[in-house]
Parts: C-alpha cells; structure tokens; sequence
C-alpha cells in the first residue's frame, strides 16, 4: 500500500501536473482534437443513425400513465400464462393466485388511469411497448423455447420480476411527483404490487429462512427473498430463464424501471 | 428512473421537509419506535418458534431503521419517544404465538396505511422518498405474515387497516377497490 502521508507538496504537485498532461494528451487522441473525418479513413460497419428525444415535459400524468402502461404488461403477461397453460405440474395449483393478481392489476390500472383523467390527461390503456420489447417478449420466448424443462418456474420466475418491477416504479415516482396527494396514491398501488411479490417470492423459495437476503452456496448468486431489503430497492432486478446452455447457466435478464425512453409521454397512444 | 426535463416543468418540489412535514415525520418516527417495542416485547416472551423468532428479529431491525432515518432526517425536531397509544392498543394483545403473528400483521398494516396517508401530505422529497421506500417494505412484512406459517392468499394481499396519521391528507381518490388500506 501507498504512503501518501509522506508525499512532501512539491511531489503533489509534481504529480498532479503529470496527471494533467496525460489527460490532455488523450483528449487529443479523440475526437474533440477537431480532426475533421475523412472518407480516405476506412471504417468497418454503419454508424446507425440515432433520433434524439424531442422536447418533452415529464409531468405526473406522464408518470401515472407509465406506471398504468405497466400494469397493463402484467395483466398481458398474466393471459398469456393463463391461456397458454403455462402453469404446469407444481405450479398448476397458482392459477387461482394468478388470476387474483391479473384482477388486481387491472383494478390498479382503472385507478390510475381516473387519476390520469381526472388531472387532465388521457388515460392510457396498453402495456409500455419498450418494456414488452427489452423484457417481456424476450422472457417469454426463452420460457417457451424447446428444450426448458423449467417452464412453469420460470414463469413465476418472471412474475416475480415484473411485480418487483411494478413496485420500483411506484417507489421511484413518488421522487418525481410534483403533487404530493399522488405520490400517496401512488404507493397505494406500489404497496399491492410488494404484497404480490412476497406470494411469488414463497413459491420460489419457501419458508422462513427464505424471508430475508440469502445467497446460493453452489452458484453463488443471491436466492430469491421475500423481503430482500431493509428499505424499499431501486435497483435492476436480475432474473435467469430458459433451457440451461451447454455450461448450465441459464440466459440472464436485468429489468429496470423505465427511463426517459420508456416513458408513456401525452403524445403516445394505444 | 429518470430526471424531470427543465422545459415547462412546474417548481419543483422541496428537498428538506416543511415545518408541516417534520411534525407528520416525527409521528411516523414515534410510530415505529412503538412497532420496534411490539415486536421486541414478542421476542422476548417465549413463545415464538426459532424460525419465528429470527423472522421477527429481522422485522425488529427494519423499524429501528426506519425510526433511525426518519431521526436523523428530522435532528433536533425529532421527539424520540415512542407512541405509547399504539404501543398500549396491540401489547396485551400478544398472548399467543398465533395472536402474536396475528396482530404484528395487523400492526404491519395499520403502518402501511399510515404511512401512505403521511406521504400523500409530505411536500419535502427526502422524506416522501425515504417513508415510500418504506411502506414498500412493511407491506412486504404483513404479506409474510399472510403465507407462512400457513399461507393464505387473502391474508397477504388484503388489508383493511385504518391510517393512524394526524392531520394528513387523504391520498387522492381513486376507483380502485382491491388495495384496502
């Protein structure tokens, strides 16, 4: 380790200059040096061409009308499941309780959809798009694939995450709420999608030693856990699904809330 | 999530809470003093299982860090003294390992509506954050209590907790029937 108690103030500064010119002389390697791009230079591939946000504003029906855009992922989810018969052998028996949740985010949707109206905006009444795209789609397609045997869990593998999700949405709008009456309302719902959690998080890992954090002694990784926090997490919800490949380690997912992308702005509908 | 966009936004909320908000804060904080003495005074009687006992070990330790944070966000405006009205309602209650789970999650809920109910009247950020990031929590506690020992669906997901909070403002009105508190 470094003694930098006896660094005398010359040698600082002497330091701190040399960190300066190194800096300066990587700066010059890119493309801030004001090269100017010369077709002559051979370039592999195509830059895709990137379209910029337009100006938008991030007002609280925007919020409650993504969080109601989630609400109707879950509900889509879950009909898939239930239609699909998807929940097969042990896990035949949490149709009921799938059924319960799908009545509940509907019940959640219809609630923030009046709150969206009744604050001037219009309610929104499909699943967000970009979370179907990065999350869902592909989670079903891996569940579904030839070769799972693990379907049924997986399923309730990725309810779990989205009732993890749904709840972090509602946690993390309340920071960006401007009223304060519908940052209650808010957690209202984010408190139902928590309670939904705990169910699915006991059906993946049972009983009492599954409550709190724990960690898988063969792979290493953090179990599933009904109460996973001391305070509420906002973090990205890593899940595993499909058939294992030729290691046995299954395709891994990371779902986060949604971000300026996936926000359900006035201008989008149904 | 995300940051709002700074064209056409309205003002923005405050950071610190309001003189309004320490008072509904130190109610919250007083609240889950008294939760913390509950669960302890459950501890200590005997009659919970090992399994049990860790269980509410650990729900012990999440209200004294709820308490903990809500103090040092409030300093000096906090009171520090537990509220002893909840505290006296749900203590002589714990006569039985099954009434023990039974009113925890009773309590467990009753704190989430409170909460909830508190939060719809923050105006300061810090603490509406901080009191969401726990009714997530709580809710997660009265939901353990409805699936084990035994589970029931209904149990963990329904409520009909009433808010405790002091002058705060109802959450705005929704349809919405299934969620109770």
């Amino acid at each position: 380790m470094n003694d930098f108690n006896n660094l005398t103030r010359r040698e600082l500064l002497k330091m701190s200059g040399l960190s300066i010119a190194g800096i300066t002389f990587l700066a010059s390697c890119g493309a801030q040096a004001g090269v100017t791009a010369s077709p002559n230079i051979a370039s592999a591939g195509t830059v895709p061409p990137t379209t910029a946000l337009g100006e938008v504003v991030i007002s609280d029906t925007v919020l409650l009308r993504t969080a109601a855009s989630l609400e109707y992922n879950a509900i889509d989810t879950y009909t898939k499941v239930l239609d699909g018969g998807l929940l097969t052998g042990d896990f035949a028996s949490l149709k009921d309780a799938v059924k319960r949740f799908r009545d509940d985010h509907n019940g959640h949707a219809d609630a923030i959809n009046a709150l969206v109206v009744s604050h001037g905006g219009k309610a929104h009444t499909c699943a967000n798009t970009r979370v179907n795209n990065l999350y869902v789609d592909p989670a079903l397609k891996l569940i579904t694939a030839d070769g799972n045997a693990d379907a049924a869990r997986d399923v309730v593998t990725l309810a779990h995450a989205l009732e993890n999700l749904a709840t972090q949405t509602y946690q993390g709008i309340v920071a960006l709420l401007a009223e304060p009456s519908l940052r209650g309302s808010a957690m209202r719902v984010g408190q139902d999608e928590a309670r939904h959690a705990v169910v699915l998080a006991q059906v993946l890992n049972p009983g009492y030693m599954a409550i709190g954090p724990s960690t898988d002694e063969v792979t290493g990784k953090a179990k599933v856990a009904s109460v996973p926090s001391t305070f509420g997490s906002l973090s990205s919800i890593q899940i595993s699904l499909g058939a294992p490949n030729s290691e046995g380690a299954k395709t891994s997912l990371s779902l986060e809330t949604p971000s300026l992308n996936g926000l359900v702005y006035d201008e989008i509908s149904c | 999530m995300t940051n709002k966009s700074a064209s056409a936004a309205p003002p923005a909320p405050p950071k610190m809470p309001t003189s309004a908000d320490k008072q509904l804060l130190d109610f919250a904080l007083s609240a889950e003093l008294s939760v913390h003495d509950l669960y302890v005074n459950a501890i200590n009687s005997g009659m919970l299982s090992a399994d049990e006992k860790i269980m509410m070990e650990m729900f012990s330790d999440h209200h004294k860090s709820y308490a903990q944070s809500l103090n040092g966000l409030l300093g000096k405006a906090a009171s520090n003294t537990r509220n002893e009205a909840l505290y006296s309602t749900y203590a002589g209650q714990l006569t039985s390992a099954q009434a023990t789970n039974r009113v925890l999650q009773s309590v467990e809920n009753t704190m989430v509506a409170t909460h909830t109910d508190i939060l719809s009247s923050l105006e300061g950020l810090d603490g509406a954050t901080l009191v969401a990031s726990i009714i997530t929590v709580e809710a997660r506690h009265a939901a353990v209590f409805g699936t084990l020992p035994s589970s029931s669906l209904s149990n963990a997901l329904n409520s009909a907790a009433s808010s405790l909070a002091p002058n705060a403002a109802p959450a705005a009105v929704t349809t919405e029937t299934t969620v109770a508190p």
